[in-house]
């Protein structure tokens, strides 16, 4: 910001928010490349008995073994397609849902609809994510298929909000003006010219979203809601080793939870690559 | 000089008066124009303060409007359940007239609108129903466990503002482009990093390594809790600190281009003044009006840390009645939550306002 006000170094390296795409998709991309790799070279599956139980990070055993003697190493990694996979679809069905439903509400005239769904919306926004994807699982039981199905439920909500505001304003734009006096159906109007431009708002927060997604389909099976036991996953995994913290075992704990973040960061990452550089372009 | 000649439109209206101060001496030369000021700055007041009871009468029943829907959506959460609710909780060797007798018990013989109307009448008279199993009164659970879950929040609020506002005002204060990029990029990583692995390095680092922290336990009194909730509190305040001090940060660069700041620069206002008044005053609304926002976050992550550190908190009591399926608690304490993010966004919208009245209430 600076930069332009001093008029100096005008001309950059690399355009704004390249570094951290890039930085982001190489981390997102090795890791998605060793979940497919590791488990289907290593010696060990990922439920099978390694080495002793409790084995410190060796040569044999990189990350060490788990309390049942499972090898840390393997299943991190067989846990990368289970989360990210999870998250990915529990992004993606409230982005569209609440994409569509949020638009809708934007550009109808109905006075009454629009503040009754309105002030649903706002009612379900209300509730701590958290505390209703508990309470949802809790009607609708523990598994991945409820806990995908508990967030669309939660987070639609907060995708429709999102559009709604967007939908308003782009319905007055002069292009869909023009589409309209073209005569153009409202179906056309509506798909190829409103809701693109209300999506790319909610598609950017559902890059911010994944992380909060990815960091509460890890939090539930560490509070024994989620992904049940024998699959490796990141939360479950944190949540065997975290007794053993306290008396010295951090491997089982620690390199699960590194992954954790390691896919957080990345797309941290992109998020705010493609932030900036959406600010760069706006400000040109 | 020209430009040091403040533009009044601009400022914020607590640095009109003293502004209006200087000015009006020269402005109002006869009398009559003194009088014509004078009835313009009562409108324009008695406008203000009519727009202030508007928004608050508007912010009121908004609020009780969602309230209410917050309300219907907990009540209505039983009905999502697949199986029946009676029939799971009671489990399954029981007899078809042991169910109907606890569903008549339960009143939920009765259709639905009859049902929330019994449930939002004992809502208003403390009576929340009570537990499948213990069969204590929710509204006795809530009031013993409610207030450490209180304490939790209240501190990681306190921590986060106490990391986050030196650190936005530094960086933002700050001409180097590498601790900007640093501070970037350091919010960004840790955004990603989950609440419940960033409490158990605490608990390795300070519990284990250094030993100040106890792993679990508590104790009710006051002063004495702090020491098992220092621990639960900072670690919770992890996802509350990059939020908070990039919202900071960037209404802090907005307000250091505007006019004022230069002009108490140059007036040589003192130190602790100027950073109050003319810096933080300015850019804490939209800080204010998140953190009431974030309040529904640091809820979530406090039902992780009352669960790591195994303190008797509201969220512990929340597991526990999901492991056990105990409807009506899962249902009242969804509700609670939901009821007191509704009143801190209230409250954080109105003092948002009250601190900058150039915010526009959406």
């Amino acid at each position: 910001m600076s930069i332009a006000i001093e008029g100096k170094k005008e001309k950059k390296f690399l355009k704004e928010g390249t570094f951290g795409i890039y930085t982001g998709f190489f981390m997102l991309g090795s890791l998605v490349l060793a979940g497919a790799i590791i488990p289907w070279i290593s010696k060990y599956g990922p439920d099978e008995l390694a080495s002793m139980p409790l084995a410190p990070p060796s040569r044999a055993n990189f990350f060490g073994t788990d309390v049942l003697g499972r090898d840390v190493f393997v299943r991190v990694f067989d846990a990368v397609f289970i989360d990210l996979g999870t998250a990915i679809i529990g992004v993606a069905i409230p982005l569209v849902v609440g994409t569509i439903i949020g638009t809708l509400l934007g550009i109808s005239q109905n006075k009454r609809v629009n503040s009754v769904v309105g002030s649903v919306i706002d009612g379900i926004n209300a509730f701590p994510f958290l505390v209703f994807v508990i309470a949802l699982i809790a009607f609708i039981g523990p598994g991945v298929g409820s806990i995908v199905l508990a967030i669309s439920l939660v987070n639609w909500a907060r995708y429709a909000r999102i559009a709604r505001t967007r939908a308003v304003v782009v319905n007055k734009q002069g292009y869909v003006e023009a589409a309209r006096t073209l005569g153009f159906s409202k179906k056309r109007i509506l798909f190829k010219h409103i809701i693109p431009n209300v999506s790319s708002e909610t598609r950017a927060y559902a890059l911010s979203d994944f992380i909060i997604v990815i960091i509460a389909i890890a939090a539930l099976s560490f509070l024994g809601l989620g992904i049940k036991p024998p699959q490796a996953e990141w939360g479950g995994m944190i949540r065997d080793g975290k007794d053993l913290l306290t008396v010295g075992f951090w491997w089982p704990t620690v390199f699960p939870g590194i992954a954790l973040c390691w896919a957080g960061i990345a797309v941290a990452f992109i998020s705010e690559g493609l932030t900036r550089r959406m600010r760069e372009v706006g400000t040109r | 000089m020209p430009h040091l000649v403040p533009n009044i439109k601009k400022f914020p209206r607590f640095l009109c008066d003293t502004l209006k101060r200087e000015r009006i001496p020269e402005v109002t030369e006869s009398q009559k124009t003194a009088a014509s000021q004078d009835a313009k700055m009562e409108v324009e007041k008695d406008r203000n303060r009519a727009a202030l009871r508007k928004t608050f009468y508007g912010r009121i029943l908004r609020s009780i409007i969602v309230g209410f829907w917050v309300m219907v959506i907990a009540f209505s959460l039983m009905r999502l359940s697949p199986g029946d609710p009676v029939r799971l909780a009671l489990g399954a060797d029981v007899t078809e007239e042991a169910v109907e007798a606890f569903r008549t018990q339960l009143g939920l013989d009765k259709p639905f609108y009859l049902q929330f109307w019994d449930y939002f009448l004992g809502i208003f008279r403390g009576d929340l129903g009570y537990s499948y199993f213990s069969g204590r009164d929710v509204t006795e659970i809530l009031g013993t466990h409610l207030p450490v879950t209180l304490m939790i929040i209240a501190l990681s609020i306190l921590f986060a503002a106490l990391i986050s506002l030196p650190l936005a005002l530094w960086v933002a204060t700050s001409k180097s482009n590498t601790v900007n990029y640093l501070f970037r990029a350091l919010t960004s990583i840790s955004l990603a990093i989950p609440g419940f692995f960033l409490a158990l390095l605490g608990l390795l680092v300070f519990g284990v390594y250094f030993n100040i922290a106890p792993a679990a336990g508590y104790e009710g009194a006051f002063p004495g809790n702090l020491r098992y909730l220092w621990l639960p509190a900072l670690a919770n305040c992890g996802s509350l600190v990059p939020v908070l001090s990039r919202v900071l940060h960037s209404s802090l660069v907005d307000t250091l281009d505007e006019e004022f700041v230069e002009t108490g620069i140059i007036r040589g206002v003192r130190k602790s003044r100027f950073y109050w008044s003319y810096l933080l005053r300015p850019s804490l609304a939209p800080t204010v009006v998140l953190l009431s926002y974030m309040v529904g976050v640091m809820i979530g992550g406090t039902v992780i840390m009352e669960t790591i550190f195994s303190l008797p908190g509201i969220g512990r009591e929340l597991i526990t009645a999901v492991d056990g399926r105990d409807y009506p608690v899962v249902q009242s304490i969804a509700m609670i939550f939901g009821l007191i993010v509704v009143f801190f966004s209230f409250i954080g919208d109105l003092t948002g306002y009250l601190l900058d009245r150039r915010v526009t209430l959406s």
